[in-house]
């Protein structure tokens, strides 16, 4: 039986657990807003770029019959080696948040072992680094510091690096992984193959039908800097994305261990209670049984 | 007159999204003015002003970095990096116009591409 004074301890530390953990979630709460605000805006362009894109390239692969040779475009049959480019947060406390991207990672990194492939790891946040670190997974690359403060310079430098792999040979596919912002209480693990451009599943509402002037004759040229605008945005979009998911996932953490605690301060104050109604029951009894002792 | 729609598209979301009379591009290989029912196109955008004819008659200049425009049937799309507006029912235009030079020279062009869009939005700071 705890005494009286370990259990008024324990109260007043779940009772700062709880206040700092109410705190946290109100600066995540702010923070979201600003974050999803900014992933709003940021989705408008995310999709009219990607709609542009594919409209071109489905375009220019209908009107030539050898479609597009730019090494963007080209499939390779059997990708040897893939890079993997995924994204966590730098700090932990937002629940299964990191995992659930780790846990993807690890699931596309056993796929690919067992298809024969390379697989090679970017990682953009401390949460990723420091687990791959810890369980001696070698890195191609590591970032810390972007994925709280989204940049689209330091962006689009990484991707395009990335990219440069690429087109010299050295990998044959780049697939970005991260943890989407649905809504308030929901994130989704979302996939992204990069480079090759997939624009056979990009969505296409074909309004229009007719022929397509192009200004700069040559195609390629408008081609390649749409596809480049195209990855640097997916990056910096999946960063912004990323950090609202974070923000929300954090904010429902803290939320849940606010009420956890309040819930522990509750039945530690029953216990305390009871305990004191004890010892005051106790004493009665010593004072009463002494006061019939001297009769 | 028949209207186009013109939807502006930056970064930090949609800046322009209404029907108007004409809009003059600054094409990567030079300027053209698009009216309703132009043919579709495609083209690189490179810096300079965006001027844009409204249906009430009253002439906007966004100055622009770099960007890409598509033109349809139906509508005209501008999708661009970094966009200042110099609207007349602005009341800070002097403000604006500072912004705007700020974000041409800010850009990768060549310097004589970006004199004369800086030339142009002062012109058009005036007329407004």
């Amino acid at each position: 039986m705890a005494s009286l004074k370990d259990i008024q301890r324990k109260i007043k530390s779940v009772k700062n657990t709880q206040k700092t953990t109410r705190a946290m979630k109100l600066v995540s709460s702010a923070k979201l807003k600003r974050t999803e605000e900014l992933a709003r805006k940021s989705k408008v362009y995310a999709a009219k770029l990607t709609e542009l894109l594919s409209e071109i390239a489905s375009k220019m692969a209908n009107a030539n019959c050898d479609g597009i040779d730019l090494p963007y475009f080209k499939n390779a049959e059997n990708p040897k080696t893939v890079d993997i480019v995924f994204v966590t947060a730098d700090k932990g406390l937002c629940g299964g948040f990191n995992s659930q991207t780790i846990k993807r990672v690890n699931l596309l990194l056993k796929e690919h072992k067992e298809a024969g492939i390379e697989s090679r790891l970017v990682a953009v946040g401390r949460k990723g680094v420091d687990y791959f670190r810890f369980n001696g997974v070698e890195l191609e690359k590591s970032v810390i510091g972007l994925s709280a403060a989204p940049d689209f310079e330091k962006a689009a430098a990484l991707i395009s690096e990335v990219a440069k792999n690429y087109l010299d040979g050295k990998t044959d596919k780049i697939i970005l992984v991260h943890n989407g912002y649905v809504n308030m209480i929901t994130q989704e693990v979302r996939q992204n193959q990069i480079l090759p451009v997939d624009y056979s599943n990009l969505e296409l509402n074909s309004v229009s039908t007719s022929e397509l002037a192009i200004e700069p004759d040559d195609n390629n040229e408008l081609l390649e800097a749409l596809v480049k605008k195209y990855i640097e945005y997916t990056m910096y979009y999946a960063l912004i994305d990323s950090l609202a998911a974070e923000h929300s996932a954090r904010m429902q953490a803290m939320d849940a261990a606010t009420t956890n605690a309040k819930e522990m301060v509750k039945s530690l104050s029953v216990k305390y209670n009871k305990a004191r109604q004890e010892a005051i029951t106790t004493e009665l009894i010593e004072i009463i049984s002494g006061m019939e002792s001297m009769k | 007159m028949e209207l186009l729609k013109l939807e502006i598209v930056t970064p930090n979301g949609v800046i322009f999204d209404k029907d108007v009379k004409q809009v003059t591009l600054p094409g990567s290989e030079g300027e053209f003015g698009v009216l309703a029912r132009h043919a579709s196109l495609v083209s690189l955008l490179t810096t300079g002003v965006i001027v844009i004819e409204t249906k009430e008659n009253k002439t906007i200049a966004v100055a622009i970095n770099s960007g890409y425009v598509k033109v349809d049937e139906e509508k005209t799309t501008c999708i661009v990096d970094g966009a200042v507006a110099l609207d007349a029912e602005d009341n800070d235009i002097s403000k604006a116009l500072e912004s705007a030079k700020e974000l041409l020279k800010s850009t990768e062009a060549s310097n004589v591409a970006i004199a004369s869009a800086i030339t142009k939005v002062e012109q058009m700071a005036k007329i407004l």
